[in-house]
């Protein structure tokens, strides 16, 4: 059964409907063996990046549910890894619910990997709540095969001090659908996202970012950076939103796509929006070509151009990937990677 | 520091220079509302060709199909039913100033208008309510072959076929709503046709002026600049303050042929009760230019962003505006190019302030199309907010199609800087006018596109604005 999600990775403030960016909609697929997830009210009310349709139809089809509980002030130092391989016959729809008490430090680590080249279809949902102090780092890597469906919706909410970090590669499923929407409210949180992308072939990517600053000092980061191949068709959206009373609060995000191919499509909407006088907020957008001179070094060292394109693709992501402690994950990366610009 | 003395009068003159009204008497004017008959008689009383006729309730047809935009500003206080859409002043169109009834030149006086003309344009167009009262070119200007005359007189006249050729086909009725509207109901507005290689050294200027209560202002500007032509065109714009809602929803077609130059130079400064929904749109040929200055000062709600195309290989576009709102005040304004050939550039370069509960909202788009290779596109917008009860945003998109082009956006908000307050007032400068020298500041890069005159008033502006805050 196949269920579709209108009205999902909406832009928190509309702009013309030409573009057509405002918000996106997607086939989801119903899994048979569901366990149903009830949300505690804490985790219920956190909002999420690709909104409640979404969110709604992770926790009523809920394939696999995971609650991390840190203690206050405990640090795990061992990485709490779900990993996924997924398969045509077993669609996964989790649920992780992480919620990370006063002082505590924890890394949560999310892969959704592929056996063959069979379609799957995968739904997440990361709700994430950091208390006073807390420090959470949650990475994301998505490695389908480019035939299947994928969403992941991410919400979080920040306490006084409290810091979250997303590392997230989008890299692989034929249609890629990621939001992450963040509440920065405790006094000078603040939140980090680093996220790489990949589009080849016909891939539809659609990724919504936004950082809602409520509390004063609150600092968020949002850099993301990918590669556009073959007919791909990209939409960023990534929002900064100072909220009045966020006094004191910076917030920086940037885009740097590199397109490969006369066909790719490339949509960048990055929104700043602020009710509030005393705050710094920047974004940059850097959509282009690729560095003619640096292709030209590498092919005057005896690189094809293929190659030289490869090597440059990688550079890019490299900074996002090694964030990415499995190293045999690394390693999958990389060789996904190698093998996707190989069929393009 | 300022004194009260100072301020005052700062006010006292700057707003009587644009909130005073007149008497109406006008010699026509259709019933508030929208309706087939009140199209019919707009199109009856100017005696359209019978293509306009039907134009016009085509357009009327389209309007009642489309919708409110949803993306933007409330425009619930904008009824159409209490709008009057045409009010014909008690005057035909004059060629001297001389000529044009006391009351309306006392008007145009009074805004400096005249005076500019002697000084410093080779043409002025004026339009009071929905009609055109004067009209002059300089002579040689006139016999450089340059064509600027209003539109009524252009649609019958021996560029007719030239206007029907091109009349909102570059801003088609289908557009959006209020595309339709003006469709509906437009009348008065300039048409300039400036003839191959003839540069126009000193600029023309329309200047439009809405007296009527509860009226709409629908002047359409239709201006060809031929192939290797210069055009400085200036546009101003206001209206007293009334307590009920104004509408302005012009229309501007502006078209720039091989290796011509256009610069369109606008100050808005329409009353606080103003619904300003205004289209303007460029299409530009090969190794053409289109540069726009844009100051948006008044109205209540404005929904303005000047579109450029890039039809003609190595054309290139500027836009420079800057945005001011305050209290009461929503302002949505932005730029919107397409790049639709190789080797186009485009340059958006924006800064807008408000204060006291005003809103300004940058809104823009940038499309690469597949064949426009070797483009590139650069966009910077700032915004400055003065205090927390007002609003800014920024709302850009970019669409690129192509891999063989660059494109490069930047925006920035934030307040005026403490450490920039505290160095000016080291230096002994209070700190209100430590403020507002920032402000002018912020805005210097504006305001030295603009003409002279444009950006004293530019500065008069702010500086009535920052003094209101005191």
């Amino acid at each position: 059964m196949e269920q579709q999600l209108k009205n999902i990775n909406t832009l928190p403030a509309l702009t013309w409907n030409w573009l057509d960016v405002n918000c996106a909609s997607f086939l989801a697929q119903r899994p048979q063996q569901v366990k149903p997830v009830q949300m505690a009210p804490e985790f219920a009310e956190i909002e999420t990046g690709m909104g409640a349709q979404a969110a709604d139809f992770a926790a009523q089809y809920c394939t696999d549910c995971h609650v991390v509980d840190v203690p206050e002030n405990t640090e795990d130092k061992e990485e709490k890894t779900f990993q996924y391989v997924l398969s045509a016959e077993k669609p996964v729809v989790d649920v992780n619910l992480i919620h990370a008490r006063k002082g505590s430090k924890v890394t949560v680590l999310e892969s959704y990997t592929a056996g063959d080249d069979t379609p799957c279809f995968h739904g997440g949902l990361t709700k994430i709540l950091a208390d006073e102090g807390a420090q959470v780092r949650l990475v994301q890597v998505q490695l389908l095969s480019g035939n299947s469906r994928h969403f992941n919706d991410v919400g979080i909410k920040l306490g006084d001090n409290a810091h979250v970090e997303v590392v997230q590669a989008e890299l692989g499923a034929a249609r890629a659908f990621s939001g992450c929407l963040v509440l920065l409210a405790g006094y000078r949180s603040s939140f980090n996202a680093d996220t790489v992308y990949f589009g080849d072939e016909k891939r539809k990517l659609d990724l919504n970012y936004i950082a809602r600053h409520t509390g004063r000092k609150t600092n968020s980061e949002m850099h993301a950076a990918g590669a556009l191949l073959g007919q791909s068709d990209k939409v960023y959206r990534g929002t900064i939103d100072f909220i009045r009373g966020a006094a004191g609060s910076v917030g920086h995000e940037a885009e740097e796509t590199l397109l490969f191919s006369p066909q790719a499509r490339n949509r960048t909407v990055p929104l700043i929006l602020c009710s509030e006088e005393n705050v710094d907020g920047q974004h940059a957008a850097t959509i282009g070509r690729i560095n003619e001179a640096r292709l030209f070094y590498l092919k005057s060292r005896g690189l094809t151009e293929a190659q030289a394109k490869q090597l440059i693709i990688e550079a890019q992501f490299a900074p996002v990937i090694g964030k990415v402690s499995d190293t045999a994950l690394q390693a999958a990366v990389k060789d996904y990677l190698g093998r996707r610009m190989q069929l393009d | 520091m300022s004194s009260p003395v100072k301020k005052e009068q700062l006010q006292e003159v700057d707003r009587s220079l644009y909130d005073f009204k007149d008497a109406v008497h006008p010699s026509y004017e259709t019933d508030a509302g929208l309706t087939p008959e009140i199209v019919e008689q707009i199109s009856r009383e100017k005696g359209d060709p019978a293509w306009m006729r039907d134009f016009r309730l085509k357009s009327l047809e389209i309007y009642n199909k489309l919708s409110v935009p949803d993306w933007g500003p409330p425009l619930d206080g904008l009824n159409m039913k209490d709008i009057v859409t045409y009010v014909r002043p008690d005057t035909p169109m004059r060629g001297k100033w001389s000529e044009v009834p006391k009351d309306i030149k006392n008007t145009f006086e009074r805004l400096g208008i005249p005076e500019a003309e002697r000084k410093s344009l080779a043409g002025v167009g004026a339009q009071y309510d929905s009609e055109v009262v004067y009209h002059n070119v300089r002579k040689e200007v006139a016999e450089q072959g340059v064509v600027y005359t209003d539109m009524e007189s252009a649609l019958k006249g021996d560029y007719a076929d030239m206007v029907r050729d091109r009349f909102m086909k570059l801003v088609p009725p289908t557009d959006h709503k209020f595309a339709a509207l003006h469709g509906a109901v437009w009348s008065g507005g300039s048409f300039v046709y400036v003839p191959p290689k003839v540069s126009v050294e000193i600029p023309l200027q329309s200047y439009f002026r809405l007296n009527a209560p509860g009226a709409g202002q629908f002047e359409h500007t239709l201006i060809i600049v031929d192939k290797g032509a210069y055009l400085h065109f200036i546009e101003g714009c206001s209206a007293p303050k009334y307590n009920i809602a104004n509408l302005h929803a012009g229309c501007v077609e502006l078209y720039v042929a091989e290796g011509a130059r256009l610069r369109y130079s606008t100050i808005e400064n329409w009353s606080k009760n103003m619904y300003n929904l205004n289209t303007k749109r460029a299409l530009v040929e090969k190794d053409g230019i289109m540069e726009w200055v844009s100051g948006s000062f008044g109205s209540h709600t404005s929904y303005l962003y000047p579109m450029t195309i890039l039809k003609g290989e190595n054309s290139r576009m500027e836009f420079t505006g800057i945005t001011f709102a305050g209290q009461g005040q929503q302002l949505d304004t932005g730029a919107k190019v397409v790049h639709a050939a190789p080797h186009t550039s485009s340059h958006i370069n924006t800064k807008s302030i408000s204060k006291d509960g005003g809103e300004c909202t940058y809104r823009s788009a940038v499309t690469i199309q597949k064949n426009a290779v070797e483009s590139k596109s650069s966009v910077s917008c700032e915004s400055l907010m003065l205090d927390s009860r007002s609003r800014s945003d920024t709302i850009p998109a970019m669409d690129i199609r192509n891999d063989d082009s660059d494109v490069g956006h930047e925006a920035k908000i934030g307040r005026i800087s403490d450490d920039a307050v505290f160095y000016l007032m080291s230096r002994g400068i209070s700190e209100e006018d430590a403020r507002a020298m920032i402000v002018s500041g912020f805005a210097e890069p504006i305001a030295k596109e603009l003409p002279v005159e444009y950006a004293v008033e530019m500065n008069n502006l702010i500086k009535l604005e920052m003094d209101n805050k005191l």
